[in-house]
C-alpha cells in the first residue's frame, strides 16, 4: 500500500519572505514564481490547520469558506459569514490563514 | 442554494431501449412527496459562463407528484450462510486465516453464529483494541476469551476457537504466520464456560459480520475489515494442530464425519456465491461485493495472476463500507415511447419550490439506440464505464494530494458535502475504503451523485457540452453506450458512418477496444473529442449489467495502489492496469495517448505544418492557421487542458498520422504521468519538457475509415464559447461533416 503522508511536504517556510505574500496577494491564481510554488505546495499538501475548502453556493459566482473535518462521515464545518465572489479572493483568504498558521503573522 | 440531495435515487436498468421500461428507486429521509418530471438532457452544466442548464421536457405519464419515503442503506460486506441443522453441533471448533486491515476502534466479527438481538450464540472476532476474542453465550450466560496481544494491521494470522459442550471448555488461539521482527502476536487462551449451550435457532452463519436478527437474510452489524481465507467448521473441539492442518489443506476430506463446512473462496470468482466443499453443501451468498481474487495466506509470489493458481487466491477482502446494491423498493416506472430519441435522460425531482432551499435532484438514465435500430449516421458513445469509475468520488474529500494536484483551493458542491457525511452511498474506484484499500468495483444500483445534471463536472457534465453543441449545430445523432459495445462489439458501431467518443473515455474493456479497432479497420470513422482515453483496462461483469471492475496495479496515474499479486480481475481473470502495458497503447487506436495533467490553467494549441497539408484542407477550412486554436474555454480558459494526450510513434501512432496542432507550452503546471518517466531526473514538468503536451491528430484507416483526436478533456468545454462560433467549434464541425461524407481520404497510400 502506497501512502501519501500529509507531513511529507517539508519545504521550510521563511517568515521573512513577505515578498511571497505580496506576490500571492497580487496574483492569487498564478502564475507563481518558483519559491511561491514551493510555499503553496507546502500549504496545499499538508492542509495546514485542517484543510480549508469552499462550498459552491452559486456555480461560478459565490463560494463559502468551509473546512474538512479530517474524518469520514463527519459534517464539513462551514463559515457562512465568509462568502467569496471570486476564486482568486478565496485563494488569497485561505493563503492568509495558512500563512498565519505557519508563521504566526497575521496578514491584513 | 439548490438542495440536490434531499431526495436521491437510481434508475434500473441504467440504459434502456425505446419501448422498454425503466424504474426509479427513490428515497428521502425528509420529504414525503416531490414533483417528478422526465427530462432529456442537452446541457447538464449550470455554470452561467457556459451554455447553462438545458433540459427538454417531452411530457410523460409519470410527470407529476411522486410519493417518497426513507429507505436506509446498509453498507458492509459479509457472507451469509442460511441456518441448517448441521450448523448447531453441541461442540464445535472453527478456524481460518485472517489479514485484518483496520483492527482498531470498534468490535468486528470474523466468523459468527451469533444473534446480536439475543446476545446468544458464538462469535470469533476482534474487540475495539484489536484483540482476538471468542464469545460463547446461551440463555444462561456465557464466556468471552481474549488473546493478550492485539493483531497487527495487514499481518496474516491463523485464528481458531473451540467449545466442548460436555466440559464447557473454551479455547482461543492466535498464531502469527511471520513471528519475527516484532510481529509475533501469538497467544492461546483456555477458559470454562457454560456446559451444553442451547444455540439460538434460525440463526445464519455469517462471515465478516454478525446477524442482528433471525432468518436466512438478516441485517448484519460489526462488519470486519480485512481478508478471510479458508474458514473451516467442525462438530467437535479439535486440537489446534489438527484444525490448522484442516485450514492449510485446500481440500479437507469431505468424508470426515466431524467436518461441518470448509469454504473455498477461490471458486466461482466472478459470482456472489461461496462454495462449501464439505458434503453438507453449506454454500453462502456474498453481500455488497467484497473484493475477490485476493492473495491468500498461502500466496508465495510464484504467480501474480489468480488464473494461474487460483488455490493461492482463496481469500476475500471484506470492507465494512462495501456497497453494491441499495436494494431500494421500486418507485415510479416508465415505458420509454418507441419513437423517442436516444440520449441522456433523467428523472427530475423538485420540492420546496419558491423557498430559500428548493429541492432539485436528478436520477439519470440513458436511452440507447438499440442494436440494429440506428436512426442516424452519427453516434455519440456515452462513457458509462468512466461515469461508473468516478461514481461518488470522494477524492477531494479524502486524499492528501487533491489540492496540490488541482492547483488551488478545492471548491466542493452540495453533493460533495452530502457525500462527506453519507459514505453509505459507496464511493468510486478512485477512492479508498475506510481501511485504506482501494475500491475496485462500481455498480449502478445506488445513487451516483456525479452522473447527473448539476453534478460535478468530471465527466458526465462535460460530455453534455458536446451534446449541446451537436444540438446547436443541428447534427442528427444517436446515443449508444460503451457497455453495449462491450456486449455486442463492433456490430453496434458498424451501423454508423461516424462515432464520437466524448471528453474522457478512460475505461475500456478488451471487447470495447477490439470493437473500436475492428470498426476503424472496417472503414469506420472515429472522432475522439477528449483526453486520457482508452487508458485503463477494465471488465464488465459477465452477466450482471452495470457492474465494472478495475485493478489499479502499480503503474499509471493511480489514486491507490493495488497489492502485490492482485492485479487480476475477478470478473474475467484478465490482468487489469494500463492498456499501455497490455500492448494496446491509446496511440495505436487513436493516434494520441495520455501524457500529462495540467490543472493550473488550460492552453491554446498552435497549428503545425501538417495542418497546411492539402489532404486535410477540409479540416481547417474557415480557420486562420496563424492564430492560436482554442485560446478560450470554460475549463481553464483554453481548449488544451486538464488531461492531455500526445502523439508517440514509439507507442503506436500510425505512420500516416498528421500532427496538426500542439499545445506544448504547458508551463510548470504540466505534470507528466508516471509511466512517461523511465528514470528520475529534474526537468520533467511542462515548462521544460516538450513531451508534456496535447496534440491534435488525424489519420486515415483501412477501407476509407479515419480517426480524429483532440487529446484534451478541456476541448469539449471550449466548443460552445462565443455562441458556438469559434475555431474549436469550426474544426470539430469540419471534421464531423467530412467524416459523414463517404468519400475516401485520398493521397495517403501513394
Amino acid at each position: 500500500m502506497l501512502v501519501n503522508y500529509p507531513d511529507a511536504a517539508h519545504w521550510p517556510v521563511d517568515p521573512t519572505r513577505r515578498d511571497l505574500v505580496e506576490e500571492m496577494r497580487a496574483r492569487p491564481r498564478g502564475p507563481h514564481s518558483h519559491d511561491l510554488q514551493r510555499l503553496l505546495h507546502r500549504m496545499r499538501w499538508t492542509g495546514v490547520g485542517k484543510r480549508y475548502v469552499l462550498i459552491t453556493l452559486e456555480p461560478g459566482r459565490r463560494w463559502m469558506l468551509a473546512r474538512l473535518p479530517g474524518r469520514r462521515g463527519v459534517p464539513i464545518e462551514t463559515f457562512p459569514n465568509r462568502v467569496f465572489t471570486s476564486l482568486a479572493e478565496a485563494e488569497w483568504a485561505v493563503f492568509a490563514m495558512r500563512w498565519e498558521a505557519l508563521t504566526g503573522q497575521e496578514l491584513d | 442554494m439548490r438542495d440536490t440531495t434531499a431526495v436521491l435515487g437510481y434508475a434500473w436498468p441504467l440504459v434502456v431501449s425505446p419501448g422498454e421500461s425503466v424504474s426509479f428507486h427513490l428515497s428521502s429521509p425528509g420529504l414525503t412527496q416531490a414533483q417528478a418530471k422526465i427530462v432529456r438532457v442537452r446541457c447538464a452544466d449550470p455554470d452561467p459562463d457556459g451554455p447553462g442548464l438545458k433540459l427538454e421536457t417531452p411530457g410523460t405519464p409519470i410527470d407529476g407528484p411522486v410519493a417518497l419515503k426513507d429507505q436506509p442503506i446498509h453498507p458492509g460486506a459479509a457472507a451469509i450462510i442460511a441456518d441448517v441443522p448441521a450448523l448447531s453441533p453441541a461442540s464445535f471448533s472453527a478456524g481460518c486465516f485472517i489479514w485484518p486491515t483496520a483492527p482498531l476502534g470498534r468490535e468486528q466479527s470474523i466468523l459468527a453464529r451469533w444473534r446480536a438481538d439475543l446476545g446468544q450464540g458464538w462469535r470469533l472476532g476482534l474487540d475495539e483494541d484489536g484483540h482476538l476474542v471468542f464469545e460463547v453465550a446461551g440463555a444462561d450466560g456465557g464466556l468471552t476469551l481474549r488473546v493478550a496481544r492485539p493483531a497487527i494491521e495487514r499481518e496474516w494470522l491463523f485464528v481458531a476457537a473451540s467449545y466442548e459442550a460436555a466440559s464447557g471448555v473454551v479455547t482461543l488461539t492466535q498464531r502469527s504466520l511471520d513471528p519475527q521482527g516484532g510481529r509475533d502476536t501469538s497467544g492461546h487462551v483456555v477458559g470454562h464456560g457454560p456446559k451444553t449451550v442451547a444455540w439460538p435457532r434460525d440463526t445464519a452463519l455469517v462471515f465478516a459480520a454478525q446477524a442482528r436478527e433471525a432468518g436466512s437474510d438478516p441485517l448484519t452489524e460489526a462488519h470486519y475489515d480485512g481478508k478471510i481465507d479458508r474458514p473451516r467448521l467442525f462438530s467437535t473441539a479439535l486440537a489446534e494442530e489438527e484444525l490448522r492442518r484442516a485450514c492449510e489443506t485446500l481440500a479437507p476430506l469431505p468424508s470426515d464425519p466431524r467436518l461441518v463446512g470448509a469454504w473455498d473462496f477461490s471458486r466461482e470468482m466472478a459470482g456472489d456465491a461461496i462454495r462449501d466443499v464439505s458434503t453438507n453443501r453449506l454454500d453462502g451468498r456474498l453481500r455488497n461485493m467484497p473484493m475477490r481474487a485476493m492473495t491468500g495466506a498461502n500466496w508465495d509470489g510464484s504467480v501474480v495472476q489468480w488464473r494461474e493458481r487460483p488455490e493461492l487466491y482463496g481469500a476475500i477482502h471484506f470492507h465494512s463500507d462495501d456497497m453494491a446494491d441499495c436494494g431500494w423498493e421500486q418507485g415510479p416506472q416508465f415505458t420509454v415511447p418507441a419513437d423517442w430519441r436516444s440520449g441522456f435522460y433523467a428523472l427530475r425531482l423538485t420540492a420546496r419550490e419558491g423557498s430559500e432551499d428548493p429541492v432539485e435532484s436528478y436520477v439519470s438514465f440513458f436511452v440507447r439506440a438499440p442494436l440494429g435500430q440506428a436512426k442516424s449516421k452519427l453516434a455519440l458513445v456515452a462513457s458509462t464505464a468512466t461515469y461508473q469509475a468516478y461514481a461518488n468520488s470522494a477524492l477531494r474529500l479524502d486524499q492528501v494530494h487533491a489540492e496540490a494536484m488541482l492547483e488551488g483551493v478545492i471548491a466542493l458542491s452540495r453533493d460533495d458535502a452530502y457525500l462527506q457525511e453519507h459514505r453509505e452511498l459507496g464511493l468510486s474506484t478512485y477512492d479508498t475504503h475506510s481501511d485504506g484499500s482501494g475500491w475496485c468495483y462500481s455498480t449502478a444500483k445506488r445513487p451516483i451523485l456525479n452522473m447527473r445534471p448539476l453534478g460535478n463536472t468530471f465527466n458526465y457534465v462535460n460530455d453534455t457540452h458536446i451534446i449541446d453543441w451537436l444540438e446547436e449545430l443541428s447534427f442528427d445523432y444517436d446515443v449508444i453506450t460503451d457497455c453495449d459495445i462491450d456486449r455486442h462489439g463492433a456490430q453496434l458501431l458498424k451501423a454508423y458512418d461516424c462515432v464520437i467518443t466524448p471528453s474522457h473515455p478512460e475505461y475500456y474493456s478488451l471487447n470495447m477496444i477490439e470493437a473500436f479497432d475492428a470498426y476503424q479497420r472496417g472503414g469506420g470513422r472515429h472522432v475522439y473529442l477528449g483526453g486520457n482515453g482508452f487508458y485503463w483496462r477494465i471488465a464488465w461483469h459477465p452477466t450482471n449489467p452495470h457492474e465494472m471492475e478495475i485493478r489499479r496495479g502499480m503503474s499509471g496515474l493511480r489514486t491507490w495502489e493495488g497489492e502485490a499479486g492482485e492485479n487480476g480481475l475477478s470478473f474475467t481473470g484478465e490482468p487489469s492496469g494500463l492498456w499501455r502495458t497490455h500492448g494496446r497503447p491509446p496511440q495505436r487506436l487513436v493516434g494520441v495517448g495520455f501524457d500529462a495533467q495540467v490543472f493550473t490553467r488550460s492552453y491554446p494549441y498552435e497549428w503545425l505544418e501538417d495542418a497546411r497539408d492539402p489532404r486535410v484542407a477540409w479540416l481547417v477550412e474557415g480557420v486562420d492557421l496563424a492564430q492560436p486554436l482554442g485560446d478560450f474555454g470554460l475549463r481553464g480558459g483554453g481548449a488544451a487542458g486538464l488531461e492531455v494526450d500526445r502523439v508517440e510513434p514509439a507507442l503506436g501512432t500510425p505512420p500516416h498520422t498528421l500532427r496538426l496542432a500542439t499545445a506544448d507550452q504547458l508551463d510548470y503546471g504540466g505534470v507528466p504521468t508516471l509511466e512517461e518517466l523511465r528514470t528520475l531526473h529534474r526537468g520533467v514538468m511542462g515548462d521544460q519538457n516538450a513531451l508534456v503536451r496535447a496534440d491534435l491528430a488525424f489519420f486515415p484507416t483501412a477501407a476509407g475509415g479515419a480517426v480524429f483526436s483532440t487529446g484534451s478533456i478541456a476541448w469539449a468545454c471550449a466548443l460552445t464559447c462565443y455562441r458556438y462560433e469559434n475555431s474549436v467549434s469550426r474544426v470539430t464541425e469540419n471534421v464531423l461533416r467530412r467524416f459523414l461524407d463517404p468519400a475516401p481520404f485520398e493521397g495517403f497510400d501513394d
